[in-house]
């Protein structure tokens, strides 16, 4: 373990060019897929936290279902779906970073829409009948609800992020771990382990959560000034 | 209510934890009958014991050459997708297929394969076949359209870092970008089936054949048959240097694997559809009647342990185990080079 770290400082300070590489590859990546997840998460969790309409139990089931989805087996269907003898073979996506983006993002949208489906479902009923005591319209009831879940959102971002940094196996199907290209830090980690050289992947594996770190000290600082 | 839902949750969890606690035992004891007379009483399996003691003990037998063969693919091949539909217009980059192959074949790519590896290891890892095809033409600068070069291949290659040794020289000199995708042979081909690879590099020839017997490979010009073999190694058996097996000592390869089923010493197959697996399967005893499929070794579990792991990771674990393994050369060599790599 002690070489493992010791090699983790000797390979950030030789600014070696492919660990910038994949380090960049993993930055855009998850930064892309988690955005992309928050964005289409919020609105139908709040949606689905807060409305009340036929068939929203079975939305929610649903919902909860694909939260356990094994990234593997959205790997392999989009592998499927985008490889040289798939439907979509057209857009040449395989092996690309959009399509890893594109995995993530179904990956990592039911777990955004179950939080804040969770939340607001909590809220919403003491949120409403407040609502209607001060006489908000629609719109209002809405801006309040959002001013509400500031501080889940972010919590939100902050589980997709990480499950998108942390993520191996719908990206190690979709992109080929193709050094200079779709190699991120898990499949990175993943080959060294084939290869079986531990320490220089444990080595990676101690830089990543030391990124995961810094980006939550950040955002959760920004968080608690955010909500306070 | 609530004191009685939290006690409940209590007895789960400490159930759970007996039921783990029982489990541990009994799954350590297991492989114990086996690894106690392999592994002797050399050294314990302190965290600190970085020289592997995994060595060669059978190699240069002419049932374990390893031949590396060059395929392209055939984008008029019967292209079917998952459902089994034929898919007549996959996008196979031919030229930069020919380019990358005509490459290899040329006189310095050639030289460069064969001495690779013998100034860091002092060995070679690679040789060049003496009746490989030189090609000595032109080849052909990337255009916009041809430029990348999707390469599907074999782990070794990759892993012993020849591919990362040769590519360069090719893509700085024509243009190209060569994308590399390593996954055991049959993981290899099976993407090029899938259109997703316009060249293959793998080294299982009975694979390689049944590829080209489907069509999927196509004649590159100016060469007389679909598979191009180029470069070669030698497959070795390795195991703990005490040998319990006495393989040392055993007459021929098969003779070796005999020896070790006989004995049921422990060994540590890659079980990945990879050459290297299927290189395996063909030297067994007919009698085990060991094949790719899992029930066929289910009654040899006691000893034949099939991984399903990338070669390094095998290595490993044959290492932990003291196990026997087969393996190409040209990794276990990197594999000893960076002895400090399995802590």
């Amino acid at each position: 373990m002690s070489s493992a770290l010791h090699k983790a400082i000797a390979l950030i300070l030789s600014a070696d060019a492919e660990l910038l590489n994949i380090l960049s590859v993993t930055a855009r990546m998850s930064l892309q897929s988690s955005l992309i997840a928050l964005l289409l998460g919020v609105p139908i969790g709040i949606w689905l936290g807060a409305c009340r309409f036929p068939g929203r139990g079975a939305l929610v089931v649903v919902n909860r279902t694909l939260m356990g989805m094994p990234p593997v087996v959205c790997g392999l269907l989009f592998y499927m779906l985008f490889s040289g003898v798939g439907p979509f073979r057209h857009m040449k996506l395989l092996f690309t970073v959009k399509i890893m983006v594109m995995a993530q993002v179904v990956l990592i949208t039911p777990i955004v829409v179950g939080n804040m489906e969770t939340y607001v479902a909590g809220i919403a009923p003491n949120l409403r009948e407040t609502a209607k005591g001060l006489g908000l319209g629609g719109f209002k009831t809405f801006a309040l609800l959002c001013n509400e879940c500031l501080y889940p959102i972010i919590s939100a971002y902050l589980l997709a992020f990480g499950r998108s940094i942390a993520e191996v196996g719908a990206v190690s199907m979709v992109g080929g771990a193709i050094a200079w290209k779709t190699n991120v830090m898990t499949t990175a980690i993943m080959q060294y382990t084939n290869r079986g050289n531990f320490s220089l992947g444990i080595a990676l594996g101690m830089i990543l959560l030391a990124l995961s770190l810094m980006v939550n000290i950040v955002i959760s600082g920004l968080q608690r000034r955010l909500s306070r | 209510m609530k004191k009685r839902i939290s006690l409940l949750l209590v007895a789960v969890m400490l159930l759970g934890l007996a039921a783990c606690g029982a489990a541990k035992p009994a799954e350590t004891q297991a492989p114990a009958p086996t690894a106690a007379p392999t592994e002797a009483p050399t050294e314990a399996p302190t965290e600190a014991a970085l020289v592997v003691d995994t060595c060669i003990l059978k190699e240069a037998d002419d049932k374990m050459l390893n031949t590396y063969t060059l395929l392209a693919v055939n984008p008029d091949a019967p292209f079917t997708d998952a459902d089994g539909n034929p898919v007549s217009d996959v996008a196979v980059n031919t030229a930069g297929a020919d380019a990358l192959i005509h490459w290899l074949l040329t006189r310095e790519a050639l030289d460069m394969a064969g001495d690779y590896g013998v100034a860091e290891y002092g060995e070679h890892l690679f040789y060049v076949k003496d009746d490989a095809p030189v090609y000595t033409g032109d080849i052909a600068p990337a255009t916009e359209e041809t430029k990348v070069i999707r390469l599907s291949t074999t782990t070794s290659v990759n892993d012993s870092g020849l591919l990362g040794y040769l590519l360069p020289v090719f893509e700085s000199t024509y243009g190209y970008t060569v994308e590399v995708q390593s996954a055991g042979t049959g993981k290899a081909i099976n993407a090029a089936k899938f259109g997703n690879a316009d060249l293959i590099l793998v080294h299982s020839k009975s694979q390689e054949e049944a590829f080209v017997e489907e069509g999927f490979a196509r004649t590159v010009d100016g060469f007389e048959s679909e598979r191009i073999s180029f470069i070669y190694n030698y497959f070795v058996l390795c195991g703990p240097s005490a040998d319990p097996a006495g393989v040392k000592d055993c007459a021929s390869v098969l003779d070796a694997f005999a020896a070790i089923a006989d004995g049921k010493y422990t060994f540590v197959s890659r079980g990945d559809a990879s050459g290297t697996h299927t290189k395996e399967l063909s030297l067994w005893p007919e009698s085990l009647g060991i094949t790719k499929e899992a029930e066929s070794f289910a009654n040899y579990t006691d000893w034949y342990v099939s991984a399903n792991a990338g070669m390094g990771a095998c290595l490993v674990m044959a290492e932990e185990m003291g196990a026997y393994i087969l393996t190409d050369k040209a990794t276990f060599l990197t594999f000893v080079a960076n002895d400090g790599v399995m802590e």
